[in-house]
């Protein structure tokens, strides 16, 4: 298998796989943010800005695995 | 008078618009990529189309100023602080007790600032906070809003080497501007944790010899159970103080990679989108990139924020 063949399997596999992580623990941040919500509604600004916190830094490995994926399609 | 509708036109315009819309979609769609490759040439204008999106990661130099290569990216980010500047010594040189318009924007988001510093650090930390936090958010905000506007990677000049290559191109997208702005948020952690506790307390969180010494004298003086437990006790401690360390340091990475990667993910994003159906579907990514421009900049600056908190929190209370 030539370079050109292997260079766009192994782009897609990277973003494809890292992405399951990130949006799993993202999916999981929302349900709990969600079950303290509906619990306390007036507690709405400190969970909201924790939960956009703690989503920011999941997402943070996502991005790490799409920078891969495009140093390999694009730049390699 | 045409009779308006819900939407604050007249009926007849919508349905203009939308036609409008659709025919440059039908056309834009022929003449780009995808329909060349299902309908193959169909002999429209070769202006419709938009070259191959070529995205290099390190930036280029565009001329030499006394020997230090000035690449594309600093000359937005030039672009970005003149812009901040100038709104700021607009406002401040006349300022008066009843704001007009651009007073009130800049009153409303320092406003808004200040009150989110507060509400994460409390009054006093988010009042000797706020300097450093906005600046961060506002650099950012404006870097990745202002890098959306038309001229952004596309007027071409003869660059350093003799190629050509763009003239501006979005600050956040090199990955020298994300490093700086971390580590300055570094600096910045460790200069407040030192100023409000002290060098040696504020050192102590990270080497963590407080038990392990304790540990070995109780061993010397004969008390063999209590300084055993206080030396594995020790070792837990230095081991934890190590891993502090090590947490601290990779900060700056990850602060890195995150602003650079959303930057750089939505500028290619926003380049193949204009490739593929060149003139009608970047527009809702368009919308996407303001939202993520804005919600990279808040998050930044809030984790900058919480780190600040957490080197001020004393730590004293959970020795035994």
């Amino acid at each position: 298998m030539e370079l050109e063949g292997i260079k766009l399997l192994a782009a897609g596999l990277c973003m494809g796989l890292g992405a399951l992580g990130p949006g799993i623990g993202i999916g999981i941040l929302a349900y709990g943010a969600m079950q303290a919500l509906g619990r306390n509604p007036e507690a709405r600004g400190p969970i909201m800005t924790n939960m956009i916190l703690a989503i920011a830094f999941a997402e943070a490995i996502g991005i790490y695995a799409l920078i891969v994926a495009i140093l390999i399609a694009m730049v390699v | 008078m045409p009779k308006r509708g819900r939407l604050g036109v007249p009926f007849s315009v919508i349905v203009g618009a939308s036609l409008v819309l659709l025919a440059l979609f039908v056309v834009s769609f022929l003449a780009g990529p995808v329909g060349r490759s299902i309908f193959g040439d169909l002999g429209l204008p070769s202006w419709l189309g938009v070259p191959r999106p070529d995205p290099r990661l390190p930036a280029d130099t565009v001329f030499h100023l006394f020997g230090f290569p000035v690449t594309n990216s600093i000359i937005a980010t030039w672009l970005t602080i003149i812009v901040l500047v100038g709104v700021s010594y607009a406002v401040a040189h006349r300022i008066r007790l009843i704001p007009g318009r651009l007073q009130s924007l800049l009153e409303f988001a320092l406003g808004w600032l200040l009150n989110f510093c507060q509400e994460v650090a409390g009054e006093k930390n988010g009042r000797r906070f706020f300097p450093v936090v906005t600046t961060i958010f506002l650099f950012v905000i404006m870097n990745a809003w202002l890098s959306l506007l038309p001229g952004f990677g596309s007027i071409l000049v003869t660059g350093a080497e003799g190629k050509a290559v763009h003239l501006l191109r979005g600050a956040n997208t090199d990955i020298n501007t994300p490093l700086a702005l971390a580590l300055i948020s570094f600096v910045f952690v460790e200069y407040f944790g030192i100023r409000s506790l002290g060098l040696f307390h504020y050192l102590s969180k990270f080497v963590n010899v407080g038990q392990f010494s304790r540990g070995a004298g109780q061993l010397f003086r004969g008390k063999f159970r209590a300084g055993i437990s206080g030396l594995f006790t020790g070792i837990i401690d230095i081991f934890v103080g190590f891993l502090e360390t090590l947490s601290e340091l990779v900060r700056i990475v990850s602060f890195t990679f995150r602003l650079f990667g959303n930057m750089t993910a939505g500028e290619i994003l926003l380049l193949i989108a204009a490739f593929l159906v060149p003139w009608v579907l970047a527009l809702p990514f368009y919308g996407l990139e303001l939202l993520v421009g804005f919600v990279q900049a808040l998050i930044f600056g809030g984790l900058t924020l919480v780190f600040f908190t957490i080197a001020v929190m004393s730590h004293k209370a959970e020795t035994a």
